[in-house]
């Protein structure tokens, strides 16, 4: 039963990126090896930045929100960006489309995530007889992330790889990126600093993903217009 | 053409690394940390004369229930959690008496029944909220002890975590939803290994001995008094069994005795003409075996140096009548001065001391009193108790419900000074006269400090014979005591014999999950799984259009062909 739980949780946790990558065509240009290229430059990204946090920051003995470390741990969260931008311009990739490359870069980069961070506390846990809600929650932050990912992602291409772009749009484009890149800070600020409960935090976090996808939808289709 | 090998090895590698994660994952997996984990102390398991009792099983996986289940319901693979505050003898008869199938049983006693808890402690046994429940607590310790119970019956404490659960399972149970496999609630699991039969359970008899004066060189011996009290107790829960009155309060009677004239032995102008031997038995509740083995392994004469024996046996917790149990009729000589000295300083203390006489019957096995042991040997001998009855087998031996909130620490106090004070007419012929040795104020008072840290310390450790080592810390403890206020003590170990087998496993802790059911699981699945299909179909719709959602389930095949 509690094999079944796990089950659950884990369809719920990698499910959607199984599901995206077979929906779209990013399975019929077959771009899987980029997927994975990006996972790799996750997983090293992830490490650089565990090796910044741990240098720069203090471990925390209260569960409290101290401003400070936490702008800190904004800014070391921006490695993130630079990972993702190594991914998205220096990779060398087959053929592809810049509108397949930042889907299946995000994908890749959204299922290391989900990996590393949830799979564990997911099989240490949801195996356990006790039952609760963390890891349905937990399965559908994976989701918010998702959606977060790939539209950083498709902002970053944005950024960096389309050159003629509508001048007006900049400034919306790089403000959105910056609040996409600061959502786990946001979070981390909702959960600690206003004591908000994970129930509450993984909605805001579903809200608000869904919300900077249609944000980075739009962005991408009004600067797809001129150049087609 | 190059491409294809580097991929097929780009997704081994792949795989390589998540077994790896798996494996490393599978070692670091602790499955143990349930919601709540609770102390739970199991009931008692032993057999007589090779007739099972108690509660044969220790493991424990169930679904839990309260007593408000519905009836009719079939409770075979259910553990029930009662409350001793709401419990019903009848339903505890009943069930046990028909031995009706139960998954599990979990008494929750209040917690003024754990040793642990110390506020009101020694206050008054008056309390009006008590008395109930400690009649009822008494009555269903007997009834456990003398069944056989083919399930796992263990007791715990009352505490914030677990009254949260019980008050959620009794909310399910008035919904009218049993917890089973497929309705979730919540789980309760004790790992516990198999109970083992004790292998020759050890028995340990305190001696300490108090040597009089000799007046003259001469070979006659000098006659003794005995002092001796069975330290060791029986219950329900072996490992809460610290019997605070019986007999908690005769050991603590007895050191402090033993601390009063080892101040008046160590002077030679004040010590008596009579050897002082202070006992300190085990087996008491099985017909005073250690009593018996100790008595034994005497040899001839110095049982017959044996001047008279006073065995101490539940006087803490007496109004204002103590009784002396004799099995030598009251007309005896001996018994005559015994009586006479106790009551005497009875009256001057403001007491009554009454008289109690039953013979003793040699085919019978069992030995209600310590002093028939001495009695069946033909050593004059009584008991002061504050009972006026013979308990049964196995009863007042200091059980749950014998705890330090029913014990007066001055009650003792005043018992020490009625069996002191006895004791130094008889030694130093005061008979008659009314002289305090031992009065208030002066320094052979009795000491209630010490009265109560021992009460204290008794009454936090379980003394199960079977179930203290060899060289138990509290066995030693007591030793060292006697040490201190007796010229020789020594240790008399045997093995405890007779009609007995005991179980270990005596506590555990137990496990409280909250699951979910299988119902939920399965519904859970039915929702992720149209959660995964209209996801699929709406990337499908927006990405690749309709028609081409349309034509993968119409055509599987010709996708196939074109990818190949």
């Amino acid at each position: 039963m509690t094999v079944f739980h796990f089950f659950n949780c884990a369809i719920l946790t990698f499910g959607p990126h199984a599901v995206y990558y077979s929906a779209t065509p990013l399975s019929e240009y077959d771009t899987l090896g980029t997927s994975i290229k990006a996972a790799v430059v996750y997983l090293a990204t992830a490490l650089v930045k565990l090796i910044c946090l741990a240098t720069f920051l203090k471990v925390s003995e209260s569960d409290s929100f101290d401003p400070y470390q936490e702008i800190l741990k904004a800014l070391i969260g921006f490695i993130d960006v630079a990972g993702l931008y190594f991914a998205l311009t220096q990779l060398t990739h087959r053929n592809i489309s810049q509108n397949h490359k930042f889907q299946a870069v995000g994908l890749g980069w959204a299922f290391a995530d989900s990996v590393l961070h949830r799979l564990a506390p997911l099989w240490v846990g949801a195996r356990g007889l006790e039952f609760t809600w963390d890891y349905i929650l937990q399965g559908l932050e994976a989701n918010a992330n998702l959606v977060l990912s790939i539209s950083l992602a498709a902002l970053g291409s944005l950024m960096w790889l389309r050159k003629n772009k509508p001048k007006t749009l900049i400034p919306i484009i790089y403000l959105s990126a910056v609040i996409v890149a600061t959502m786990p800070s946001i979070t981390s600020y909702l959960r600690r600093g206003l004591g908000w409960h994970f129930p509450k935090v993984v909605g805001f976090e579903l809200f608000t993903s869904l919300v900077m996808a249609f944000i980075s939808w739009q962005l991408f289709a009004a600067c797809q217009r001129p150049s087609v | 053409m190059v491409m294809a090998p580097r991929k097929h090895r780009e997704r081994e590698m792949l795989f390589d690394s998540v077994i790896a994660l798996v494996f490393i994952l599978v070692a670091c997996v602790d499955l143990c940390d349930g919601a709540t984990v609770v102390d739970v102390y199991r009931l008692i398991q032993y057999d007589m004369s090779g007739v099972p009792f108690g509660s044969r099983l220790a493991s424990l996986n169930h679904h839990a229930a309260s007593l408000h289940f519905s009836p009719h319901t079939d409770l075979s693979r259910t553990v029930l959690l009662i409350p001793l505050r709401e419990l019903n003898m009848s339903f505890v008869k009943e069930y046990i008496a028909e031995s009706k199938p139960l998954g599990g049983l979990i008494f929750l006693l209040p917690r003024m029944f754990s040793f642990e808890n110390k506020d009101g402690m020694g206050s008054n046994n008056q309390d009006e909220s008590k008395e109930p429940l400690r009649n009822v607590l008494a009555e269903l310790e007997q009834i456990l002890i003398h069944a056989n119970l083919p399930y796992p019956v263990y007791f715990a404490f009352e505490d914030d975590n677990i009254d949260a659960v019980l008050a959620d399972i009794k909310k399910n149970d008035v919904t009218g939803q049993p917890a089973t496999a497929t309705t979730g609630g919540y789980k309760f699991v004790v790992s516990a290994a198999e109970p083992r039969k004790v292998v020759s359970p050890p028995i340990t008899n305190i001696q300490g001995w108090l040597a009089g004066l000799k007046t003259d060189d001469d070979a006659h011996q000098l006659p003794t008094i005995a002092i001796v009290a069975s330290y060791d107790t029986f219950g329900a829960a072996p490992a809460l069994s610290v019997g605070s009155d019986s007999n908690g309060s005769g050991i603590v009677a007895l050191l402090e005795v033993a601390r009063l004239f080892s101040l008046l032995y160590s002077n030679p102008k004040t010590r008596g003409q009579y050897n002082l031997l202070f006992g300190l038995t085990s087996g008491g509740p099985y017909n005073y075996n250690g009593t018996r083995k100790w008595l034994w392994s005497f040899d001839q004469r110095m049982r017959e140096s044996i001047d008279y024996a006073i065995c101490l046996d539940s006087i803490g917790s007496w109004e204002n009548e103590l009784w002396i149990h004799v099995s030598k009729p009251p007309e005896n000589a001996f018994i005559k001065k015994i009586v006479e000295d106790f009551s005497s300083v009875a009256e001057e203390l403001g007491f009554k001391v009454n008289l109690k006489h039953k013979k003793i019957n040699i085919s019978n096995p069992r030995v209600a009193w310590e002093h028939e042991q001495f009695s069946r040997l033909r050593v004059t001998a009584a008991t002061l108790s504050e009972l006026s009855t013979a308990p049964e087998l196995l009863e007042k031996t200091g059980g749950l419900v014998d705890s330090r909130h029913f014990v007066n620490e001055a009650t003792i106090v005043r018992s020490v000074k009625l069996i002191a004070e006895s004791l130094a007419r008889h030694i130093y012929g005061h008979q008659g006269k009314n002289i305090q040795i031992f009065a208030d104020n002066t320094n052979l008072a009795v000491n209630p400090s010490y009265v109560r840290s021992w009460l204290d310390v008794l009454s936090q450790t379980p003394r199960v014979a079977p179930f203290l080592a060899k060289d138990d810390p509290f066995v030693m403890a007591l030793k060292k005591e006697l040490e201190d206020h007796t010229d020789e003590v020594n240790l008399h170990r045997d093995v405890l014999e007779g009609v007995f087998t005991f179980y270990d496993s005596t506590r555990a802790k137990l496990n409280i999950y909250q699951v979910a059911s299988v119902t939920f699981d399965l519904l859970l699945l039915l929702v992720l799984g149209s959660y995964l299909i209209v996801l699929f179909s709406f990337l499908v719709i927006t990405t690749r259009g309709l028609d081409d959602l349309i034509s993968l389930f119409r055509r599987p095949p010709s996708r196939k062909v074109k990818t190949a």
